[in-house]
């Protein structure tokens, strides 16, 4: 997306927020701060975000984080919510056990 | 690799009724559904549901669920429980995990119909045990039977926080008061003023500023909001709370669809990223479909028709329905979901202000800032009318679309008309027998049967009653207004619970005569009441 | 009481057998087949696990099994959804603390 490497190149100053402290991924625990951060460390995707920090990544898979995380880094960046593009779908959707990924049955 | 003729990936309504409509035509299907019971959220829903007959309107949407399980099973459909899809790849092959194996499997045609998850607001404390998801409690009271908490805060007036309030006060709760940051109460307003006249506060333009406890929620604060959404310092009031539910919307679950490769976009009408798809649900890639709240945040009475949509157009697709029937029956089906999409809480109107009721009435403000309609408001409203003897009042004052009040009526007193998002209009000369089918009828609960001649000084009020225990004949208690005040002392004349009600029972209370338009909910007296 | 008795649209809850299982080794009773956090919801308990890092408490918050909020140890084993895992008598049910079933010290 050409608007978001536009984004890049305007660099973000860190300020803190009195809410930098609240929890938004529950699953990996990461913090409001933490997010703004990342954006001004350059981080402008979901995807760069999720891979910086691990949100959504955790057992949920970003079942309840994932528009939160998206409304901080939009509001951050100055942009609208729906103007990011959402983290990539990915397999496997649903939190998998190594030892079951392993199995597979033919049929 | 094991083929089928189609894959659905969801068992909620609109999977089932796609695998029902497949089964149907001689497809061979298979549905998977990660939970080990089918149905989706179809079986909390425990409300009457709007739309009309065709729509199976003031049916209880679990009623509705146990009719589409029986259908399937009927005709062979087999659901494979605790059967997760992890993904779906090229050439629609699909992988599932079920138990503790991994499954490789093909469609010639895929639904996905996985339908939606919670938004979320985050707050200090919002991690506490005792603040949870909406949909969650509703889970907990009505599969499981057990209260989530005793005192609760909802945060969200939209139709799911208003109907999962109701059924938490249904069954013990104390509903302490509704928050919103919105003006105005976004869910139906029947919705919201079934539960003011319980007497529970709307907070609207307010936000929760925090949850207290240190192991689980104790407490709780809201605040006024400016126009940027932040608490107004000053405006912070304590509640005594300990469950906090928050309903802020839902959003589609449509990972799967973004990693088949559907080209997908992101819509605010419809709730989130969704995937671009044609008018029978077929995405970008060619044979998969997507229906229900997947492809965009609706009720279940359509998420069911576009099922059907969808599997017809499948079958179409494979050679197992001719070109001119299944158009016929997708254009039928089409005009349906049509209807349903009608009226002022129409997909297309999310958002907007709305002033008017389609018949030029202005919407009551005090319906859509504090749950109820002002008395004097009544009036300007076409169910609204005096006359001698029993008669049906009718305060629905929106267009949702919804008529079962006027299919009810043995005697043709309600008129709503072909459009049925219209406001039913009570006939001037009605004559009324007092049978109460439409008020038992009406999802919204929002009618009442008025006799202001029940003797010379007092009248008789019928109202939707759908609380245990029910109130023995004789009690005297009080009477509550729209808000829920107390105005008068109301004594029971009956308490009908006919199979036809289907659980909504109708209370008749005698009130002074002058009461007979305030008088709209009955409590035992407060001495009496628990707590 | 947190069990509802009969309710109004429901009327009687349809429930499995009673049995027993133990909360970090309280011995509790709940209905066989019902999830393993309606049982604990029931019997009052509100703290299904703490966290990794904050080391804070987290209990039901979806509810049907999407959020993973209210895992537990469960025989032995971790990560546990309790809203959705049914109960069976004579479980080992005990608080998680980040991904281990021992409290830290």
């Amino acid at each position: 997306m050409k608007e978001h490497e536009n984004l890049r190149v305007k660099p973000i100053q860190w300020h803190s927020e009195p809410d930098d402290d609240l929890i938004i991924c529950r699953c990996e625990e990461i913090t409001k701060g933490e997010i703004r951060k990342a954006v001004c460390d350059g981080m402008v995707t979901i995807k760069e975000i999720r891979r910086y920090l691990r949100t959504g990544m955790g057992l949920c898979q970003g079942q309840t984080c994932g528009k939160l995380v998206k409304g901080i880094v939009a509001k951050e960046l100055g942009v609208k919510p729906d103007d990011l593009e959402p983290a990539t779908g990915r397999a496997p959707v649903r939190p998998v056990e190594m030892q079951v990924l392993g199995k597979e049955s033919e049929e | 690799m094991k083929r089928y003729d189609m894959i659905i990936v969801g068992a909620g309504p609109a999977g089932l009724s796609a695998a029902v409509e497949a089964a149907k035509h001689g497809m061979c299907v298979a549905v998977f559904d990660e939970n080990a019971k089918p149905g989706g959220q179809l079986f909390k829903q425990i409300h009457k549901f709007f739309g009309s007959k065709e729509h199976q309107a003031k049916v209880r949407g679990f009623r509705i669920g146990e009719a589409l399980l029986k259908q399937a099973n009927e005709l062979g459909v087999e659901v494979l429980l605790n059967a997760v899809v992890t993904g779906i790849y090229a050439d629609k092959e699909v992988i599932v995990r079920h138990n503790d194996t991994v499954r490789h499997v093909k469609g010639d045609t895929i639904l996905v119909a996985t339908g939606a998850s919670e938004n979320m607001i985050a707050f200090p404390g919002w991690t506490l045990p005792g603040v949870m998801g909406a949909g969650a409690a509703q889970t907990m009271i009505n599969l499981h039977g057990v209260l989530p908490g005793k005192r609760v805060l909802m945060v969200g007036s939209g139709n799911v926080g208003l109907v999962v309030s109701y059924q938490l006060m249904q069954c013990g709760c104390e509903l302490v008061g509704i928050v919103d940051v919105a003006k105005k109460i976004g869910g139906y307003g029947v919705h919201a003023a079934k539960i003011a006249r319980c007497g529970v506060p709307f907070y609207m333009g307010h936000t929760i500023v925090r949850a207290e406890g240190t192991d689980h929620v104790t407490g709780v604060v809201i605040g006024e909001v400016d126009e940027a959404y932040q608490c107004i310092s000053g405006t912070e009031k304590q509640l005594d709370v300990d469950t906090v539910c928050i309903a802020v919307g839902l959003s589609p679950m449509s990972q799967l669809l973004d990693m088949a490769g559907c080209q997908m976009q992101t819509v605010s009408a419809k709730g989130g990223t969704v995937p671009v798809c044609n008018a029978d649900g077929e995405t970008s890639v060619e044979g998969l479909y997507v229906a229900g709240d997947v492809s965009g945040i609706e009720e279940a009475s359509s998420a069911m028709i576009e099922g059907r949509i969808a599997a017809i157009s499948a079958a179409r697709k494979l050679g197992y329905l001719g070109e001119a029937p299944a158009s016929e029956e997708i254009s039928k089906l089409q005009a349906s979901l049509e209807a349903l999409r009608q009226g002022m809480f129409a997909p297309g109107n999310r958002g907007k202000i709305i002033e008017q009721t389609e018949e030029g009435i202005r919407i009551s403000n005090s319906l859509l800032t504090k749950g109820y309609l002002e008395e004097q408001e009544i009036e300007r409203f076409p169910g609204f009318h005096t006359q001698k003897g029993i008669h049906p009042v009718i305060e629905c004052t929106q267009n949702i679309p919804c008529n079962p009040c006027q299919d009810v009526c043995p005697r043709h007193c309600i008129m709503v008309g072909d459009n049925i998002t219209a406001l039913p209009v009570v006939d001037e000369n009605s004559a009324c027998s007092g049978c109460g089918l439409c008020v038992a009828s009406c999802s919204g609960q929002a009618i009442f049967l008025v006799n202001d001649s029940y003797d010379q000084t007092h009248a008789s009020v019928t109202i939707p009653y759908e609380f245990l225990p029910l109130p023995a004949v004789g009690t005297i208690g009080v009477a509550l207004d729209r808000s829920g005040n107390p105005v008068c002392e109301a004594e029971v004349l009956s308490v009908k619970a006919n199979p036809a009600f289907d659980k909504t029972n109708l209370l008749t209370m005698k009130v002074p005569k002058e009461m007979s338009q305030k008088a709209r909910f009955f409590a035992v007296k407060s001495s009496e009441q628990k707590g | 009481m947190l069990r509802i008795e009969n309710h109004p649209i429901l009327g009687e809850i349809q429930k499995g057998r009673l049995v027993r299982f133990t909360f970090d080794g309280k011995e509790l009773t709940g209905y066989e087949g019902e999830p393993i956090a309606a049982a604990l919801k029931a019997a009052g308990v509100m703290v299904h696990r703490y966290t990794t890092k904050r080391h804070e408490p987290r209990g039901v918050f979806c509810a049907i099994g999407r959020c993973t909020d209210c895992v537990m140890c469960v025989n032995g084993k971790i990560n546990v959804r309790t809203c959705v895992t049914p109960l069976e008598e004579g479980m080992d049910v005990r608080t998680q603390y980040g991904v281990s079933r021992q409290k830290p010290e």
